[in-house]
Order: structure tokens, then sequence, then C-alpha cells
């Protein structure tokens, strides 16, 4: 049962660090960014090649990891998804586009195997009679961190206020004199840094592999189902729901199920509130 | 749109020269290309008449490719049925993944369309590999019995099935069927103002665009003899979606040869190998930024001077 606990808090943070970036990217400059994956793929690729290429220690190499995501996530939104911002459609063929030219780039350069990512705490750590490594535990209490600090941001700067305003109502918030575009690349950047971030911290005991963006942006997007499109909040309680739920079925049935978890839950959220739990609208 | 001469002419010109190709060309090797061609033209069609028409992209085409091919596969390595079964078989197959997947998603406006159908697909592809023991995991399954013994007769069939399933979307795209189609893609809001049962429209065209992918993938699997999950790759419906963007949505015979142009491509790239799928991202992003209207049709159109 506790063991339940604790690796369900596990993935649960995991997964609210991917849904939060792919939600406030979508709520505040109606971007559905299917590259979100990618983002968190480079995350783990950076750091691999950071500490077992190049040769730097942990904490550079991460910190280098997310900094490098963020920059080419502004720079996908400024360059390719900006000019074509007039068609949803396009946005998404773009953000698709650059997904699959980041896994055939990471599969050219590194090749289809899996990487190994040494971590960043080497010892098994107890936690209320489990035993879990540390890697695990350190992902759980930096994503919490994370999490905590960007809604401190949001709610308490003037920066996150402007965030606030633009995704309630982008007009008006243009009229206020709220340099929207600006606004846009600060959001880019936060949403790609998570994600990045995530791949870091999983990247030691998940595999390392080109493909491993698609899975865990499926589980992105229906978190974001579950808990309404654009809400944050909406996503943190999803990300637990969702988090809990393939724990529980995994330690029950078969971890081979977990995939099926997903699925179920936006199909049925889909039928009986579209909205989803937090959603403001029904659909756009 | 009226159909005028030159279109018909140029239409009989292009079906002739597909059938006469590998007579002329005699060689094993573009009889197989030449198949290929022609089922992803299958596939582009049946993508561009729901996507095409009501605007509701559909970045899963693979799902109902995949449960058409591996309805096939399951039909020929567990129950020993008689080849001939997978056409029918495999179309009610992909039907049913249609409505399963598009009453939720469908009655809903907004990007829920497509990412749903990105998600299911992606989820059928490790359902294939998790239930390895049923579905021969990523070796797929093996011994299909080919339909049509004579590649050159089976390619043939291919086409006959190719044209038909063009003629059939081409005249329900003219008909009031198509007609209201478009207009969902204008502004739902009115449709349904104006008494249309629009989830309706769009759930039975989603079945119709299921169907015809799931008789081109029961076809694939008879061509290749074997079927494997790449089949639902997010790959397999980008490839389709670059095809029809290529062709000029909503024609219809557009994708068609946006599909067969985009195939004998991948052929002469094939040494490039790992990068073609760059190639292939790099001309979607050429096409998004500079040829919105797609290649194939807005050039047709320019060239015999119609007015669309």
């Amino acid at each position: 049962m506790l063991q339940i606990l604790v690796y369900g808090a596990v993935i649960s943070a995991i997964y609210a660090m991917l849904s939060v970036g792919f939600t406030l990217i979508f709520g505040v400059a109606r971007i559905l960014n299917l590259a979100h994956g990618s983002f968190y793929a480079l995350g783990a690729y950076a750091a691999y090649f950071l500490t077992s290429v190049a040769g730097l220690p942990l904490l550079p190499s991460a910190v280098l990891a997310v900094l490098f995501v963020a920059g080419f996530g502004v720079a996908m939104e400024r360059f390719l998804v900006r000019p074509l911002r007039k068609s949803q459609l396009a946005v998404l063929m773009i953000t698709l586009a650059v997904s699959l030219a980041v896994e055939q780039a990471l599969l050219i350069t590194f090749g289809s195997e899996y990487r190994n990512v040494p971590s960043f705490v080497a010892d098994k750590v107890t936690v209320v009679g489990v035993d879990i490594s540390g890697q695990r535990l350190l992902a759980l209490v930096v994503s919490v961190l994370v999490l905590l600090g960007l809604w401190l941001f949001i709610q308490r700067t003037r920066l996150g206020a402007a965030i606030l305003a633009i995704s309630q109502d982008p007009e008006a918030a243009r009229y206020m004199g709220i340099p929207t575009d600006r606004i846009f690349s600060t959001v880019m950047a936060i949403s790609a840094g998570t994600a990045a971030l995530a791949g870091v911290l999983v990247a030691p005991f998940l595999t390392v592999q080109p493909s491993m963006g698609l899975l865990p942006m499926v589980k992105a997007f229906a978190i974001v189902i579950v808990g309404g499109l654009g809400s944050i909040p909406g996503s943190i309680v999803a990300s637990l729901m969702l988090g809990y739920s393939e724990t529980i079925v995994a330690y029950l049935i078969s971890s081979s199920w977990t995939e099926l978890v997903s699925l179920v839950a936006i199909v049925v959220t889909l039928i009986i509130r579209p909205a989803g739990l937090f959603g403001r609208r029904a659909a756009f | 749109m009226k159909v005028r001469a030159i279109d018909i002419g140029g239409a009989i010109g292009a079906v002739a020269l597909l059938a006469l190709a590998p007579v002329l060309g005699n060689s094993g090797y573009l009889t197989g290309v030449l198949t290929l061609c022609v089922i992803y033209a299958i596939w582009a069609a049946s993508w561009d008449f729901m996507s095409g028409l009501t605007g509701r992209e559909n970045f899963g085409h693979a799902l109902f490719i995949g449960a058409g091919a591996y309805t096939a596969g399951f039909l020929a390595t567990v129950y020993f049925a008689n080849p001939w079964w997978s056409l029918p078989l495999s179309v009610v197959v992909a039907m049913a993944f249609a409505v399963i997947v598009g009453f939720p998603t469908l009655r809903l406006r907004g990007p829920y369309f497509a990412l749903a159908m990105l998600s299911a697909a992606a989820i059928m592809q490790r359902l294939m590999l998790i239930f390895w023991e049923q579905t021969g995991g990523e070796e797929g399954l093996y011994g299909l019995e080919p339909l049509i013994n004579s590649p050159l007769h089976y390619y043939w069939f291919v086409l006959a099935v190719m044209v038909v399933t063009a003629a059939v979307l081409m005249l329900l795209a003219r008909s009031h069927w198509g007609l209201i189609l478009r207009a969902i893609k204008g502004d739902e809001a009115t449709c349904q103002a104006a008494g249309i049962n629009v989830t309706f429209y769009k759930i039975a065209s989603l079945m119709i665009s299921a169907a015809f992918a799931g008789l081109g993938g029961a076809l694939y699997a008879h061509y290749q003899l074997q079927v494997s999950p790449p089949l639902f790759s997010v790959i397999t419906s980008i490839t389709i979606i670059i095809m029809v963007y290529v062709g000029g949505m909503g024609s219809i015979w557009g994708p068609v040869l946006g599909a067969i142009l985009l195939t004998l491509l991948t052929e002469m790239l094939r040494g490039f190998g790992e990068y073609r799928l760059w190639i292939y991202t790099l001309v979607l992003m050429l096409i998004l930024f500079f040829l919105p209207g797609g290649l194939v049709a807005p050039l047709w159109r320019r060239l015999t001077g119609a007015r669309s």
C-alpha cells in the first residue's frame, strides 16, 4: 500500500511537470504544442550528452540542458509557430513536424539504442518504510518545488499577472499595453524548460531513446483533457489522478495495462464532462 | 466547381498511364513501387474526404490503417480464413474504431479530435507491442496469403479499387452531403442553427473515411504479406497528411496524385536512408510556409485555366 503511495507520488509529480507546461502555453498563446514531448526527450538527451560525452559534472549539465531546451522552444515559437499562428491547424502541423525532426535528429546522432544517464543521488532512501532510489525521491522533491515556484511566480509577480491577463482575454491585455509577443516567448521558455527538467530528472531511471517523447506527450494530453485545457490547478489534480491510477493498475493487474488508463481517461472525460474538471468552456 | 472535359480527360489519361506503366517499364520492381503508390493514394483520398472537407484534421489515420491490416493479419494467421474475407471485415473493424473514437471527440469543436486520434493510434501501437503473444510484437504477424498471385494482376486490382474509391469519394464530395461537410468547415454553429445534425455528418464521414483506410490497410497487408506495429505509428499518419497537403486539401484527386508523386519520390530518395524523413518534414514546412493551398491541384487548375 505504502509503496503505491510513494511511487505514485513520483510519477504524478513528473506528469504534473509535463502537463503544466503543455497547458500553460495553450492557455496563454492558444498553441497546441505537439512538440512538447520532444522537449522532454531533448532534455534527457542533453543531460546524457553533457554528462557522458562532454564529461561535465551533473548539476551544471542539468542546468545547461534545461537552458538549452528552453532556448530551443523560444526559437521554435519565434521562427516556426508565430508566422503561422493565424491557423490552428498549421500550428499543429508545424509542431508535429518539429517533433518528428527532433526524433529523427536524435536517432541519427545517437542511434536507436538505450542510453544511460548517471544518477544524481546514488543511495537508496527509506521513506515511511518504503525503499526508494534517491533519484526518484529527488525527482519528486524538485518537481514539487518547481511547481510551487511557478505558482508563486504566476500569482505574485508582475510578469505572472501579465500571463494571467493574456490567458483571460488576449485582446484586452494587448490594449492595456502588455507586450503579448514577448510574454509568449517567456511562457514558451517556461513550458519547454519544465518539460526538459522532467526529462533530465527521469533520465537516470527511465530509458533514454529517440522516441521517448511520444508517450509522455500522450499522457500530458490526457491529463490536460481531464483537468481542463488551459487550467493549471486542473492539470495538477489530474496528474495525481492519472499517476495514482496507473500505479494502482500496475500493482493490481500488470504494468502492461497502464497505457490503457490514459486512453480510458480521455474517452470518459470527453463523454461525461468535455470541459474537464476545471475547464472554463465546454468547447473552443 | 463544374466537371470539365479536360479534367475527365486528364483523369483517364493518368489512370491509363498508371495501368500501362508496369507493362511498359517491364520490371517487377516498378510494379511493386506502383502498388505501394496506389495504396497510399487510397489512404490519402480517404483522409481528405473527412479532414479536407470538414477541416477536422485527423492526426491518427494510422489507427484505421492498422486496424484494417491487423484484421487481415489475424484472419490469416489465427483463423486461416480465405484471404478475400479480409476486405469486408477490415472495413467493418475500421468503421467500428471510427465510431469509438469519433463519438466522444467529434461532438466537440476544437483540437480534441486531432489529439484524440493521435493518442489512440499511439496507444494502439504500444498495445501491439505489449500483447506480443497475440500480435507477434515487434515482428508482427507473418504468413498472409496474397489475394492474387500475379503481382501485375494484383497491381491492377489495387488500381481498380483506388479508382473506385476516388470516384465514390469525389461523387460524395460533390453531392449534397459534401456541401454540408464544407459548410461545417465554414461555420459549424450556423449549420447547427440551420437544423443540420452536425455530429451525425461528422461521425458518418469519419466512418466512410475509416472504411476506405481500413480497406487500404487490408490491401497493404496482402501486398507485404505481413503486418507490424509501425503501421499504427505517427509517421504513417503524418506521411499521409503531407501527401494530402502536397496534393491540395479538399479535392480528393489532388491528394491521390500527391500520394503517388511522394511515394515515387520516397523510392528515389531511398539512397538517403535515415535522412528521408528529414526531407519529408522539410517538404511539409516549406509547403506550410509558401504553398498553403498545396502544389498539385492548384497547379493543374492554373495550367488548364480553371476558375475554382
